[in-house]
């Protein structure tokens, strides 16, 4: 059956001052007013939210929204050792920052970036909930690494991401998902996600294991990623659109997530011509298995349209279930 | 005239300014008052630069929220989205563009020429690029992020036609997003091309914050007399690119790094500009900070402009330009 999930991030605060609670804290909190503890607490909250959200909007497969993480990057560099953060560097072709991770030394796990928190999340989930890492090819992309040679930084960072799915997988989580969007901006580089995929999965145990690229296509790589050692393959369709021709020519072996409501744009997508593209590619890919989602995170829309994108992704996979 | 002075185009709001728009937004004063307190604050920084000796002004941009949805307000076709985020606990609202774009009628040229009234030193005209306003809007309404460029470059050229008609003779079209795409710089090019198409006034374009290994050999493109250029918050690493691909342009080159609240010492300002002229010709050669100063308190930008003025006056008596 063809099931629902997103990819990641939620937009933290809306426009009603009852959506802006998590704002407000952290602003309270950099001034010294607020504990960290009133700060978790808060944030707690929200994490519950954005899950009911999801859920309310029909999403089998919801994350906690990423509602702690200052931002992708910076978020797991700040556990690791041999790595420092830096200032604000700009996020693919967003206009949104990261905090710059810069490796000083040999890249190690020190204590878990998201496990902790997957723990509680999953504790108000109702239900299954993904856990959500930062590919090793993107963190070693997007650090500032002088004279380290690409291959070994990714084996580094590979080695640290899998210790924390370790601790996923110890924490209760059963469906993980690695992010690299960074491999749609460097192709050519795909050999270097089979080494690091293979040491992620040699710790999910029996978990379910997804492998997400987005901002941007992978029509030129869709072989090599579906020979990748993952459970299913979530794939940009939006930005990507190249990737849909891909898919037709060369089908997939793995169940995908696809990724076909725009995350990145208020428009509204049209469930009936998406599903009528999806169904399109039936007998060439297990569509039974796979799941419906926005492109990207939905963090870069406003909270209200990113409901509304939450209820599209559920649609479409109404009509594209009906359709098979 | 060698190293003229100017700013990037935005000064921090005094806390009364900030307050009064935090009031206005909840409907607690009306436009009439919050006008009022704008052009207040709009005064005291046209006097702050005439005292401090800039050659070229800027107006501050204090009646402006954002530099993206300042236009998107003011014009036909736009609206202003809900809060999105751009990172750690800042949000902000971006253009939505749900029709054809139109303007009502002019959208900056009542407060310039207001403004330009104040002083008899030039004051800049200040547009957002047509592909920035692109590339930062949703777009619910044209067929391709190109179709929607030159429809915002269609309006911004009536903008800058009008300013020109009021008197601006130098009109700025800020391109932060241009490094955004850099396999959409073609594109950038053509947009900001319809904007200053048939201007005579001096034409500039800001841009700041990317990876410019692509976009150098762009600068020479790019239909504008002068490139405005974030320099400091780099190291100034930019300036062994144009050892290998020379300016043919004017350069306002940013010698006040915006982001850090540490005030910069003349001495480091003056090795700056120094490290500039070993590239540039004096009077091809502009002095300004990086980007715009709202991210500072009122006291830290004051403070950095003064350095930097005072900094390019050393180096000229130095050099003994005029």
């Amino acid at each position: 059956m063809v099931s629902t999930t997103v990819v990641g991030s939620y937009p933290r605060i809306g426009d009603a001052p009852e959506e802006q609670a998590l704002r407000r804290a952290i602003a309270k909190f950099d001034e010294g007013v607020l504990t960290e503890k009133e700060l978790r607490k808060i944030e707690r909250s929200v994490v519950r939210e954005v899950i009911q959200e999801q859920r309310a909007a029909g999403i089998a497969l919801p994350t906690d929204g990423q509602v702690t993480w200052y931002d992708s990057q910076s978020h797991f560099a700040r556990h690791l050792s041999g790595v420092e953060v830096d200032g604000l560097v700009r996020y693919f072709d967003t206009n949104t920052y990261y905090r710059q991770p810069v490796v000083g030394g040999p890249v190690r796990w020190r204590e878990p970036s998201v496990a902790d928190e997957w723990r509680y999340a999953s504790s108000v989930a109702e239900g299954p909930l993904k856990a959500v890492v930062t590919g090793p090819y993107t963190l070693a992309s997007l650090a500032k690494a002088d004279g380290r040679p690409k291959p070994e930084l990714v084996g580094e960072f590979a080695d640290a991401i899998a210790k924390e799915v370790r601790a996923l997988r110890g924490a209760g989580a059963n469906r993980i998902q690695v992010d690299e969007p960074a491999i749609t901006r460097n192709p050519q580089d795909v050999a270097l996600l089979s080494p690091s995929l293979e040491t992620i999965a040699s710790e999910k145990g029996k978990a379910w294991l997804c492998l997400f690229t987005f901002f941007g296509d992978v029509a030129g790589i869709l072989d090599d990623l579906t020979a990748l050692p993952v459970d299913n393959l979530g794939l940009d369709l939006v930005q990507g659109d190249r990737t849909w021709k891909a898919l037709a020519g060369q089908g997939s072996r793995v169940p995908l997530t696809l990724g076909v409501i725009d995350a990145r744009n208020t428009r509204r997508d049209d469930p009936g011509r998406i599903a009528k593209a999806a169904v399109a590619l039936k007998g060439k890919v297990p569509l039974g298995e796979s799941y419906v989602s926005p492109s990207n995170g939905l963090e870069f829309l406003p909270r209200g349209k990113a409901r509304e994108k939450l209820r599209l992704v559920a649609d479409t996979a109404k009509l594209l279930e009906a359709g098979l | 005239m060698s190293l003229l002075t100017t700013s990037v185009g935005s000064f921090p709001k005094p806390g009364y300014l900030t307050k009064a728009r935090a009031q206005h937004s909840r409907d607690e004063i009306p436009d009439e008052a919050l006008r009022a307190l704008e052009e207040q604050a709009t005064k005291e920084w046209i006097a702050f630069q005439e005292d401090l000796g800039i050659d070229i002004l800027v107006d501050g941009e204090q009646y402006r929220g954002d530099m993206a949805t300042y236009f998107a307000e003011n014009l036909e076709g736009c609206e202003v989205s809900g809060l999105v985020r751009s990172y750690g606990n800042r949000y902000y609202k971006k253009p939505v563009v749900t029709g054809e774009l139109r303007r009502e009628g002019p959208i900056t040229v009542d407060w310039w020429r207001w403004a330009q009234g104040l002083t008899t030193r030039p004051l800049k005209g200040m547009l957002t690029g047509p592909y920035t306003m692109m590339d930062w809007s949703f777009n619910e309404h044209y067929a391709s992020r190109e179709d929607l460029a030159l429809a915002f470059a269609k309006v911004l050229h009536q903008e800058a036609k009008d300013l020109e008609a009021a008197g601006a003779r130098v009109i700025q079209i800020d391109e932060p997003a241009l490094s955004t795409r850099t396999d959409e710089l073609d594109l950038v090019v053509k947009a900001l091309g319809a904007v200053t198409r048939g201007l005579s006034a001096k034409t500039i374009t800001h841009t700041c914050y990317g990876d410019y290994d692509r976009v150098f050999p762009y600068f020479n493109k790019l239909p504008v007399d002068q490139i405005d250029l974030e320099m400091s918050n780099s190291g100034l690493d930019l300036l062994d690119r144009f050892r290998r691909d020379p300016l043919k342009k004017e350069i306002a080159f940013g010698v006040i790094d915006v982001h850090t609240h540490v005030v910069e010492t003349e001495p480091q300002v003056r090795e700056r500009i120094e490290r500039a002229l070993e590239f540039f010709a004096p009077d091809k050669l502009y002095v300004d900070p990086d980007c715009g100063l709202k991210t500072r308190t009122v006291e830290e930008a004051k403070e950095k402009l003064r350095v930097m003025v005072n900094a390019t006056r050393a180096v000229r008596e130095a050099r003994g330009l005029r």
